[in-house]
């Protein structure tokens, strides 16, 4: 009996240490106030990717906790509730739908690109930072891709307490605002995708390129890159 | 009562020592009427600001507080009511650009609907510039305690740029330079004396700023 005791004490405090040198964080659904902006006048058809639904990040600090972040369905709630409050109309397709069943004027395509954080230690500092980098395709009524522009999003948040879990959420959904912001002060400008609503682009003029959106300076003409719809689905040709 | 007075007098006792000096640089006149409010932002991360949140939630509790409080609209919900134009990445740098958000669709009658005649931008922070002495603490079977020394020094300094959105334009700046050596010297118990720093600063420069605003 006193052997099962002490076996269990062990189990117990392995299983603590082990709890100690991970930490999990699962995100909430984001909630974007609705902006103060005239809607563009086209009709959009958002097509969410399959990580989208439920995206994790884990990396270990080296030395110290191995981070999960579990980002779930944040990025689709993000994405559907901004493009509704940025257009007209908007239509949701989810990774397996055929953008060929429905009308629209322009076919985005959000992926995530890159996530990266930094907790205290690392930055020397008491501050979390989250960096999310996303790319946006569009894409034509008929397949042309119109763009495809990246969107470098950070967020910063101050530590308090013990632990860091709510400042890495807060850091992270900072990045998401962030994100969101630059979408909506810079997507027409880079994309012109206001001018697909007049119909599809013609593909003989259609370029290979990308447009990065971190700065104003950099948010110059976009250039086109000549996409095709593939049966079930858009074909990323880049 | 006794009691009571002895607990206020060791409260007293048992603090830090703090040095402030608080500052206004006024450049228009100043007023506020009756439904007209403040609000208390931060100024972006992306220059470099590291204003505490903490420090701000307590301005705007200080300067909202007591009976000569200035209405004060919460930071979070201006930001909401205005979104995405005062995010970090997106907020004025100056009064220049003011004209032309106001004429953004929405933002001018979310302005009036909160009634904001000030936005007061905070840079600034609380860091510890210096600090010494050692301090250990033992515990064994029959008991613990700690024997030694420690201090250290927090510098707050913060600044709050003043906007009037009635002209556009900069009302003026408050500062407040406060610094505070903090105590811990232990002889068996520890006996902390904390210099609350950033209270004091937070203090001065909420009383302040309802002076240069009321006038």
């Amino acid at each position: 009996m006193t052997d099962r005791l002490r076996l269990a004490s062990l189990a117990g405090f392995a299983l603590l240490m082990v709890a100690g040198c991970s930490s999990t964080l699962t995100m909430e659904m984001p909630t974007i106030p609705e902006p103060r902006i005239e809607k563009i006048p086209v009709d959009v058809a958002v097509r969410i990717p399959e990580d989208f639904q439920n995206f994790v990040h884990v990396e270990e600090v080296l030395g110290k906790d191995t981070w999960t972040i579990d980002l779930g369905r944040s990025n689709a709630m993000l994405f559907t509730q901004l493009f509704d409050h940025m257009f007209d109309s908007i239509v949701v397709l989810g990774p397996n739908d055929d953008p060929r069943d429905h009308q629209f004027d322009a076919l985005i395509e959000p992926s995530i690109e890159g996530f990266e954080f930094s907790i205290p230690s690392q930055s020397n500092s008491e501050e979390f930072a989250v960096w999310i980098r996303y790319r946006m395709a569009v894409f034509d009524s008929v397949g042309n891709r119109a763009s495809s522009w990246t969107v470098s999003a950070y967020g910063k948040s101050q530590k308090e307490g013990i632990g860091g879990s709510d400042a890495l959420r807060r850091a992270a959904i900072l990045a998401m605002r962030d994100a969101a912001a630059l979408i909506i002060m810079q997507m027409d400008r880079v994309t012109k995708i206001r001018d697909l609503a007049d119909g599809p682009l013609d593909p003989a003029t259609a370029e290979p390129g990308t447009m990065l959106a971190e700065t104003a300076e950099d948010s110059e003409e976009p250039e086109n890159v000549v996409g095709i719809f593939a049966i079930g689905g858009i074909d990323d040709a880049e | 009562m006794q009691n009571k007075l002895l607990v206020i007098l060791l409260s007293v006792a048992l603090t830090g020592c703090v040095t402030s000096r608080i500052e206004d640089a006024r450049e228009t006149v100043t007023g506020i009427s009756e439904g007209e409010s403040v609000v208390i932002m931060a100024k972006s991360y992306h220059s470099g600001n590291e204003t505490e949140s903490d420090y701000i939630t307590c301005v705007e509790k200080t300067l909202g507080g007591g009976s000569k409080g200035i209405r004060v609209v919460p930071n979070q919900q201006f930001v909401d009511a205005l979104f995405p134009w005062f995010e970090p990445r997106t907020a004025p740098a100056d009064t220049k650009g003011l004209p032309k958000l106001m004429e953004r669709p929405g933002v001018a009658a979310a302005v009036k609907d909160m009634g904001v005649r000030y936005i007061v931008w905070l840079d600034g922070d609380t860091e510890r510039v210096a600090e010494g002495g050692s301090l250990s603490c033992a515990a064994g079977p029959g008991g613990g305690g700690c024997f030694g020394f420690a201090w250290w020094q927090n510098d707050a300094d913060y600044e709050a740029s003043i906007w009037d959105l009635d002209g556009f334009e900069s009302a003026g700046t408050v500062s407040a330079d406060v610094s505070g050596t903090s105590f811990l010297p232990a002889l068996v118990v520890p006996i902390p004396l904390i210099a609350r720093t950033q209270t004091k600063a937070c203090k001065g420069m909420a009383q302040q700023l309802r002076a240069f605003i009321v006038q």
